[in-house]
């Protein structure tokens, strides 16, 4: 009887161990995946009217540069436009002098650290591409929060229409993707409005 | 004669009892349900079905017992994706988890309130003191915020031992225990749990 009850008892515990949920286990692609949208909130986006996106993507892969443009790529910034135009942005060429310039990144990183920007951006986006060669790049410090561990995708958009008199391209607005599948075909449209949906100030009046 | 025999014979001697039993020592496993309460039950509001406890009780006499408790209890909470402000004003969508998982190890004694030849229910009550490993992640997505610390803990219990036959030392073993756990960690400011134990319990010597 005695040898039963330890046999019962073993197995009672075992059954509890192994019945332990594993949070990654219990998570959908979906469900793994987190947006990151963060404003400058001195901006009101209502003040802008135009914008223009650029035709390819930065890779970069552990604070390297690395030029591709995939479908998936191709995808990302046809989701952008869309979504901007139903905010009632309008599209124009860069040459038009637009009021905001975006910018779209896949970021790659193999270790825990802090995401630089301004350690390539210039060297990637001139800020001639926008036509203010003389400008330089201002980003407020969020984006020192990042530890990126694996793919990313950072979207940004720039203040252009205040850079001839500030001297600076300033980020007002980036939505940053985190998790599994994100560069997936078929996820691009929900992700990318995913971030507008929870960015509502995201509307302009023109 | 040893120090620790000495110790031994000095407790026998303040109790003023003896020891009729034929085992000493006694083995206590039991499967166990934690519920959170208070603070706790605001972080996760499920009721944990996975756990164990075990204990070995040392027999002082037939009413009184000295051990160790150790177990396991997990506790999980998946929420649906919303919109969460951080504190540096981003938002951020995600499907939140919150996992812990708990260990006591406490040091505790025993009192059985109704001994005696052929008692079929035998109550008792005890107290266990020590510590607890407190493993906790909190997920955003599959990215998970860690902390895992080792806290006070204290476990009050009521229980009722039912022997399998009369006058057996091997027997189902039934309680219920509140479970003192101290925690800080943003807004979770404890872990304190009813526990309901459900096992065996039998001599090893």
């Amino acid at each position: 009887m005695k040898r039963k009850i330890v046999v019962v008892a073993c197995a009672v515990i075992f059954m509890a161990t192994a019945c332990t949920k594993d949070p990654l286990k219990n998570l959908s692609d979906e469900e793994s995946r987190i947006y990151i949208t963060q404003r400058d909130s001195t901006v009101n986006f209502r003040a802008f009217n135009t914008f223009s996106i650029a035709d390819s993507v930065a890779y970069i892969n552990n604070n390297q540069l690395v030029t591709r443009f995939t479908a998936v790529d191709s995808q990302f910034i046809g989701a952008i436009k869309s979504q901007m135009q139903q905010r009632g942005f309008v599209l124009v060429p860069r040459s038009q002098n637009p009021d905001i310039g975006i910018t779209v990144s896949r970021v790659y990183s193999t270790y825990q650290g802090i995401v630089d920007y301004s350690n390539y951006y210039d060297d990637y986006w001139d800020p001639f591409y926008w036509g203010y060669s003389g400008s330089s790049y201002f980003f407020p410090s969020y984006y020192g929060v990042y530890q990126v561990t694996e793919g990313a995708l950072s979207i940004d958009m720039l203040n252009l229409k205040d850079a001839p008199a500030t001297n600076q391209i300033r980020s007002i607005w980036n939505g940053f993707i985190r998790g599994s599948g994100i560069f997936n075909v078929q996820n691009v449209n929900s992700q990318v409005e995913a971030l507008f949906n929870q960015s509502p100030y995201l509307t302009s009046n023109p | 004669m040893k120090r620790s025999q000495f110790l031994l014979y000095t407790i026998l001697l303040l109790t003023g009892m003896h020891i009729q039993a034929q085992h000493r020592v006694l083995m206590n496993i039991n499967y166990s349900v934690g519920v959170p309460t208070g603070n706790f039950r605001e972080y996760i509001g499920s009721t944990s079905f996975r756990g164990w406890n075990a204990s070995i009780t040392y027999r002082l006499n037939e009413q009184i017992g000295i051990g160790a408790t150790t177990g396991f209890q997990d506790f999980y909470e998946k929420i649906d994706r919303a919109v969460y402000k951080d504190a540096d004003g981003s938002d951020i969508s995600a499907v939140v988890t919150n996992s812990i998982q708990t260990i006591p190890l406490l040091a505790t004694v025993q009192y059985t309130l109704l001994t005696g030849q052929g008692q079929t229910l035998q109550p008792y009550i005890g107290l266990g003191v020590g510590a607890n490993l407190i493993m906790h992640s909190q997920f955003l997505g599959q990215f998970a915020d860690d902390d895992n610390k080792l806290k006070l803990a204290a476990r009050p219990e009521l229980g009722l031992f039912i022997p399998l036959k009369k006058d057996s030392e091997a027997g189902v073993n039934i309680a219920g225990a509140f479970n003192f756990m101290p925690y800080n960690h943003n807004n979770l400011k404890n872990l304190n749990t009813w526990g309901i134990s459900l096992g065996a319990k039998f001599p090893l010597r």
